[in-house]
């Protein structure tokens, strides 16, 4: 049994009504989870289902309400800057300052790590070290998720948080993408993404959670979620006519 | 203390500064070309006022004073009747119209004789340098008629001494607002633009510090803004001769002093306003007034009363009030400690309000 490396237990996060001050919502309602070393977990759900809010708390962007998270045995509530020692990061957002290439970028995320980087071999493993001394501005959507990723990894993470890393990508970005995913988690790095795209959640993921409205729904691995939820199959079509039913109903016998 | 990652970071942020050669470029453009407009097209040299001269007395000294004015070469004197040139001052042919009472020839007078000035309203700004002309040209008189008095002489002699041009003036006040602007628009519409763009969302989920993000940003700033006004200082004592008598030393404290303060008030607009629209507004609204209140193109001294008292203690006008008191009269620092004492306290409030309105959290979101 693998051992688990984020605990989340009872995560609550509120805001206040965008029409209504004064009243609150709750973005995230009592989300409790278990993520292993070494998988990668998928949190899937419709737009607005507090996905994003989920993983900002536990990368420390968000405070947290109420409830605890734990990251390698560390809390995350108490000691948030532990945690974004070992946790990399892809953000929706993903612009950088201008005027500076991606190898200086990466120089960059290094040093905000007190750290220093090979920032071509990172671009190798990003499958960009023809364009290291390109701007991101002048990268394609998968070259520059890629980018992204490629900074995230700039202190060899435990664990690295990808918040919709293939929207609005075309189909061979996206599966280029899932590629790396693949060969990083095969090194060992635990991985945890959001997405609203079911075949991701179905070939990329090794388990599953479903939040909706600030939820979590379910969870699972993707074949114990089919087998759990998938709606019964139609039941076989009728046939035969009135007649049928009313022989069923009278008997077969002959009457006289 | 200043650490390893502060300097690295602040050196990133001097590369990204300085390969924006647009903004660069434009913040030198305005202030070199106004620089050159006011030092070229006068060749350094006071255009001169046209000045109506009614003289009605008679006496040698009345006589003497207008032969003075007309030596100078400051002044185009037409004298005249009062009514025609009361007209002339009304169409704008004339600044000013002095008129000379008829005491004036009572050279041994114990009351002082006091002389009557026309001027267009229009013309107020002028009048800041034209005044202190006129009474150093009454001076200089009454020293003749007194100079059994070494100390009054020695008073005149200092007057003399500075005759200053309007781009003496000017360079240092324009210097000063280089530098607010610079600083306001470097932290402020930075943090905005950053914010914007999701990038200091992206800083937050690295370990760094607060601290040592705003020290960075404010050292390569700091350090922008020193090369900027050090290009915009070589500009002017080279290539439009402006003497800078102050020691350079004390004048770029004021400059640093001065960076720091609205690089803190820039913060604290950057944290206020949430969207590019609001900061620009803000901004504007912060640096507007002051082009206008702080003595930057005319001294304080010739706006409206009601003003003066509002316009004296703007951040702006101490930092322009100390840099020009040390460019132009060569004051040392414990002589402009009043305005010294003005910026620090501008500095000290804009960092309490920097630190308690830039929550690094709701920055980033």
């Amino acid at each position: 049994m693998a051992t688990p490396i984020i605990a989340i237990d009872r995560l609550c996060k509120r805001y206040p009504l965008p029409d209504d001050k004064k009243q609150t919502f709750l973005a995230v309602n009592e989300v409790s989870l278990s993520i292993d070393a070494g998988e990668i977990f998928g949190i899937l759900g419709p737009n607005g289902a507090g996905k994003t809010t989920t993983l900002e708390m536990l990368e420390g962007l968000n405070d947290i309400d109420s409830g605890t998270a734990t990251i390698d045995g560390i809390d995350v509530g108490s000691s948030p800057f532990k945690i974004k020692e070992i946790i990399g990061v892809q953000l929706q957002a993903n612009e950088y300052f201008d005027n500076l290439s991606l190898e200086e970028l990466l120089v960059l995320f290094a040093a905000l790590y007190n750290r220093s980087v090979d920032s071509g071999e990172l671009l190798d493993k990003v499958n960009l070290r023809d364009k290291a001394k390109a701007k991101p501005d002048n990268l394609s959507g998968g070259q520059k998720q890629r980018f992204s990723i490629a900074c995230a990894l700039v202190n060899s993470p435990k664990v690295l948080f990808l918040d919709e890393p293939t929207t609005g990508l075309d189909p061979q970005a996206k599966r280029n993408l899932w590629d790396l995913v693949r060969e990083l988690n095969a090194a060992g790095m635990t991985i945890v993404l959001t997405t609203h795209n079911m075949e991701e959640a179905e070939v990329l993921c090794q388990r599953i959670a479903i939040m909706d409205h600030g939820e979590l729904i379910a969870q699972g691995t993707p074949q114990e979620l089919i087998h759990a939820h998938a709606p019964e199959p139609p039941a076989a079509p009728m046939h035969g006519n009135l007649e049928d039913v009313f022989l069923v109903l009278t008997g077969h016998e002959l009457r006289e | 203390m200043l650490t390893r990652l502060q300097l690295h970071l602040a050196r990133v942020f001097l590369k990204i500064f300085l390969r924006d050669k647009q903004s660069i470029f434009f913040s030198l453009f305005f202030p070199i070309i106004f620089m050159s407009v006011f030092g070229f097209i006068n060749n350094g040299e006071q255009e001169p006022v046209d000045i109506g001269v009614v003289n009605t007395s008679s006496g040698p000294v009345a006589e003497d004073f207008i032969q003075q004015l007309i030596n100078d070469p400051l002044f185009n004197v037409t004298v005249g009747l009062e009514s025609r040139l009361r007209e002339q001052l009304e169409v704008g042919d004339q600044t000013m119209v002095l008129i000379l009472p008829e005491q004036m020839n009572t050279s041994d007078s114990i009351d002082a004789t006091s002389l009557r000035v026309l001027v267009d309203a229009a013309q107020v700004q002028q009048l800041g340098m034209i005044i202190p002309l006129l009474e150093q040209k009454l001076l200089a008189i009454e020293r003749e008629f007194r100079d059994i008095e070494p100390l009054f002489t020695l008073t005149v002699e200092d007057v003399q001494a500075r005759s200053q041009r309007y781009i003496d003036f000017l360079l240092p006040g324009l210097m000063a607002f280089t530098l607010m602007q610079l600083s306001i628009a470097g932290s402020g519409f930075n943090i905005v633009e950053y914010r914007r763009k999701g990038i200091l969302k992206r800083l937050f989920v690295t370990p760094i510090q607060p601290k040592d993000f705003i020290a960075a940003i404010v050292m390569a700033r700091t350090t922008i803004v020193l090369l900027q006004l050090s290009v915009l200082i070589a500009f002017a004592v080279f290539i439009l001769d402006v003497r800078i008598l102050g020691n350079f030393a004390s004048f770029f404290l004021i400059v640093i002093l001065g960076t720091f303060t609205f690089l803190n008030l820039g913060f604290c607009l950057g944290s206020v306003a949430k969207t590019q629209q609001a900061v620009m507004a803000v901004g504007n609204i912060i640096i507007f007034p002051q082009i206008f209140l702080s003595g930057v193109f005319y001294p304080i001294e010739s706006m409206p009363e009601l003003l003066q008292p509002i316009a004296t203690v703007l951040p702006l006008s101490f930092v322009a009030t100390a840099m020009r008191d040390i460019a132009n009269e060569g004051a040392s620092l414990l002589a402009v400690a009043p305005s010294l004492i003005g910026i620090v306290i501008w500095f000290i409030t804009g960092f309490i309000l920097a630190t308690r309105l830039f929550v690094w959290k709701e920055v980033a979101n």
